[in-house]
């Protein structure tokens, strides 16, 4: 059931690393100016839920990203992100309810993204940055209640030492930006349970709304966003098997609102499967509200 | 001669000669062509750095032309290799650098 939350909250976790116009769920290549700071905090809802088994399982979890970059130099930019669950998994056993909840500080990710290729021109930018990160197992990931040791998919943290990279892309303009991203996570062992590693693919359009013409100074920029994710998770393994019932294939879309001063941007955006193949009973994605605010300093 | 156009005349040829001299001159200012910029948010960074710059008074942001016009103090001048770091280290290219008013042939103070 790892599955669940992994691909949903990868939205929160790995990938909501940075700042600027940019991305809602995922990273930009847009820079960091040398010695500055940019401090993001994403607040979400998830929903998952369509259970196909007795259990009629139904997870929420919401929770409060906070990311912090350091512009190192105008080319490398370090980012470290600490998110603070609160989840909470209800279903059916034996025909009687029961409730399973857990909130906490989960995994700390440090992350560090290099501006490989930069190309200026009036009013544009084409960059394209690797980045490689690692997530220390800083939540908890052995909290219990009265029926025991709570699923992995509850538990704050993961409990593993897991490795992250990819590369994004992004061309901006006085119009539009659009940015693509490829990243994998890798993950590790912990406790008897190893969740299956990601590949996601993410792309994202921001179209500046308002104001439809640009006078002669830096006013604030209204941008429509709409994302796209395709993010395929392999099987989850507990105690060395693969488990039949996680794992799969989800696209996603996003839409949202981007609202971009100089100092600090405020966004809000909603992400709805399109699509899922998923394996066995693995619980289904039914939407994830993000919201949250950038700082520049 | 009458003694007051000898005054008269006499003022103006002196206010020419300060003007001349750069005594009566305005600030300086001077206008930074960038390229890279197309967002508010990139806007900031660059104005930080280059509000760093000693002898900066202000800087003001034209984003649709992507210029950067950057005013100094009385006495200080900006070279273009100072200009270049600080948008370099801001992230984004400095094209050029060109006197928004007259400037005297004064190096970096």
């Amino acid at each position: 059931m790892k599955t669940l939350i992994k691909t949903g909250l990868s939205i929160l976790c790995v990938w909501a690393g940075t700042a600027w116009g940019a991305p809602i769920t995922f990273n930009t290549a847009l820079p960091v100016h040398e010695g500055g700071y940019v401090l993001r905090e994403q607040f979400i809802y998830m929903k998952i839920a369509d259970d196909p088994t007795p259990a009629q399982r139904d997870m929420r979890v919401s929770g409060v990203m906070s990311v912090l970059g350091y512009g190192v130099t105008s080319d490398f930019a370090l980012f470290g992100m600490l998110p603070w669950f609160n989840k909470r998994l209800d279903m059916t056993m034996g025909g009687e309810a029961l409730t399973r909840r857990e909130s906490g500080v989960g995994d700390l990710t440090v992350l560090g993204r290099y501006t490989a290729f930069q190309r200026d021109t009036p009013g544009r930018t084409l960059r394209i940055a690797p980045f490689l990160g690692v997530k220390a197992p800083t939540g908890e990931e052995d909290a219990r209640d009265g029926f025991g040791r709570l699923p992995p998919a509850v538990q704050p943290g993961s409990g593993s030492w897991d490795a992250l990279g990819g590369a994004v892309v992004t061309w901006q303009t006085l119009d539009l930006q659009i940015d693509g991203q490829a990243g994998y996570q890798a993950s590790r062992e912990a406790k008897g349970f190893q969740p299956g590693n990601v590949l996601r693919i993410d792309a994202s359009l921001q179209y500046r709304l308002w104001p439809r013409n640009l006078g002669a100074d830096v006013p604030a920029f209204l941008y429509g966003v709409l994302e796209a994710s395709l993010a395929h998770s392999a099987r989850d393994r507990i105690g060395g098997a693969d488990d039949p019932n996680s794992g799969g294939t989800t696209l996603s879309i996003t839409p949202g609102l981007q609202y971009v001063t100089r100092k600090w941007i405020v966004e809000a955006g909603i992400q709805i499967p399109l699509n899922q193949h998923l394996n066995g009973t693995a619980l289904r994605n039914d939407y994830v509200i993000t919201t949250g605010f950038r700082i520049n300093f | 001669m009458k003694f007051k156009t000898f005054l008269q005349r006499t003022a103006i040829a002196f206010s020419l000669m300060l003007a001349a001299t750069g005594v009566l001159a305005a600030p300086l200012s001077y206008q930074l062509r960038v390229d890279g910029l197309a967002c508010p948010f990139c806007a900031y960074g660059i104005e930080k750095k280059l509000n760093a710059i000693e002898g900066v008074e202000r800087v003001e942001t034209n984003i649709k032309d992507g210029a950067v016009i950057v005013i100094m103090q009385d006495g200080f001048t900006l070279d273009e290799a100072t200009a270049r770091k600080a948008v370099k280290e801001a992230g984004f290219s400095l094209r050029k650098l060109e006197p928004a008013q007259s400037v005297p042939n004064a190096g970096p103070r």
